[in-house]
């Protein structure tokens, strides 16, 4: 009998602090939402680089596996006519800064980008959506750039900044780490399957960082900035679509 | 397992803590895991084998829209196929809706889903739940393992594998007999390796599958490319085991029934089981 009575106290207790909990959450809903969000975040990024290592290159392919067609996704072509003149220009007057908190700002032409040593990789493109498709990206490392500019000990991240302007007005822009931005096949694109970059795949430069998913990947690149934080740039989650969209930073998954 | 007085039948101690907890537990993470997952499908529903797949790529089975000239937001309902090999089924009106994403084009998906269900947090909370279900399965098998559970409660018994006794047991099914008695107190043949296949066939598919979907994943260990046949083949191998999970919970769920629904729910939440055509004097 008494085992029955401490049963019984022992569930109300235990429905009384569940429904007490459940309340509490629904009032803090939204951030406890957010935290737990974004501890699994972590949780992928910490576990990953602690069995990945550092120097783990991403797949590649050989010229025949290119894919025929390679979709183009997101932006097709930057709105706005000052984009429309660069294209006619062949980029003549366009120049990547890089900039933030570095010893030495840059500004980069495609021709300047060029002359620095480069890489060619045929990688697999792979979509948030489920699709993927391969071609050969010929670009300059990212570590190369940085290595020019100097970033101070205090940064902490690369920011895209880019020239397309989504439908919500605002510019697209993405950001990565200095660990994946230092990986050796993260490289800043401007031609791919052996031509100019083209329009609908970025030009005149777009990110290639092959260990992370499709959108991190940003076409249009127009600016660089190095920053010790992500929260004061749009709405603080490091990249449109993790502010439009709920997407994760972290997209290695 | 002491026997228990209860309302006059033997009452044994079926499930310890460690199962009951990750019964649940799992059950909460494979219900989002699954609703999270269909949103993730829904922007692209189509499945390919292989390394490549994509929109200019043939699939194995795809859902795409009839529509000449491609889909249109304004013809309702939207034209739709259903496309399998060679075969091809018209589902207009039944499965097929066109989205439009402003600047990103049109869309063409399986169900329309309000626009407040965000993609990119869909794929947020698969991952984060992906994680539950991950740690979940790690500790339930160490359990299993520890406690000696897995020899005596799930690898068949000798005596279970003769032939007749398949026979029997596949008949008992047939005929959705109710155990009693002894014969209630364990896993029937079928019952053990239902749970054996969705224990470590199944959910290690699942985990293994949705790790090569990770470029970061598989930079590391490209193994998983050929051992699922291609990034594509995993992601298919994915939505393949997730149906049939599907069709698991619902073969557990009508077994529930026929088991007693009472009885088996009492004995995944408190522990305890009544044997039924038992008496304690």
């Amino acid at each position: 009998m008494s085992e029955k009575i401490t049963r019984r106290a022992v569930v109300t207790a235990a429905s009384v602090a569940a429904l007490g909990l459940a309340g509490g959450a629904a009032l803090r809903g939204a951030r406890i939402k957010d935290d737990f969000l974004k501890a699994s975040e972590q949780l992928t990024l910490r576990a990953q680089r602690l069995v990945l290592g550092r120097r783990t290159l991403a797949r590649e392919f050989s010229a025949r596996d290119v894919s025929p067609v390679f979709p183009v996704n997101g932006t097709h072509v930057p709105p706005g006519a000052a984009y429309q003149e660069l294209v006619a220009s062949g980029f003549r007057d366009w120049a990547l800064k890089v900039e933030g908190l570095v010893r030495h700002p840059l500004s980069l032409s495609l021709a300047q980008l060029a002359l620095l040593e480069s890489r060619t990789q045929t990688t697999m493109h792979c979509c948030d959506e489920g699709w993927n498709a391969v071609a050969t990206w010929t670009g300059v490392p990212l570590a190369r750039v940085l290595a020019l500019a100097e970033p101070l000990t205090r940064a902490a991240y690369v920011v895209f900044h880019c020239l397309d302007r989504r439908e919500d007005g605002k510019l697209y822009y993405e950001s990565i780490d200095l660990f994946d931005a230092n990986h050796p096949q993260t490289i800043l694109a401007y031609r791919m399957n052996g031509r100019s970059l083209p329009v609908g795949n970025g030009a005149p430069l777009r990110l290639r960082v092959e260990t992370q998913i499709g959108y991190k990947n940003a076409k249009y690149i127009d600016r660089i900035e190095l920053v010790d934080r992500l929260d004061g740039l749009g709405n603080g989650r490091g990249g449109w679509w993790e502010d439009f969209d709920g997407a994760v930073w972290y997209a290695a998954q | 397992m002491d026997p228990l007085r209860h309302d006059g039948a033997e009452v044994v101690l079926r499930h310890r803590v460690p199962v009951r907890l990750w019964h649940w537990i799992s059950v909460l993470a494979i219900v989002g895991l699954l609703f999270t997952g269909f949103c993730i499908l829904n922007v692209h529903p189509r499945l390919y084998w292989g390394e490549v797949g994509n929109a200019y790529t043939p699939a194995l089975l795809a859902l795409e829209s009839s529509e000449p000239g491609g889909p249109r937001p304004t013809t309702h309902p939207a034209p739709a196929v259903l496309r399998f090999g060679n075969r091809q089924y018209d589902v207009t009106g039944r499965l097929g809706v066109v989205a439009d994403a402003g600047g990103d084009g049109l869309y063409f998906l399986i169900a329309n889903t309000p626009e407040s269900w965000q993609f990119g947090a869909m794929r947020a909370w698969h991952f984060a739940i992906a994680w539950i279900l991950v740690l979940g399965w790690i500790g339930y098998a160490i359990y299993l393992i520890a406690s000696g559970e897995f020899r005596s409660r799930l690898l068949p018994q000798v005596s279970q594998l003769r032939p007749r006794a398949i026979a029997n047991d596949v008949i008992k099914h047939l005929k959705l007999h109710r155990a009693s008695g002894e014969e209630a107190k364990s896993y029937n043949l079928l019952q053990k390796l239902s749970y054996l296949v969705v224990i470590f066939v199944l959910l290690p598919l699942m985990i293994l599958t949705g790790l090569t979907m990770s470029n970061a994943v598989t930079a590391r260990f490209p193994e998983l490319y050929s051992m699922f046949g291609g990034r594509e083949s995993a992601r298919t191998i994915h939505f393949l085991c997730a149906f049939a999970l599907v069709l698991f919970a619902v073969i557990h769920l009508v077994q529930l029934f026929v088991a007693g629904f009472v009885n088996e729910m009492r004995s995944m939440i408190t522990g305890r089981f009544a044997i039924r055509g038992s008496r304690i004097p």
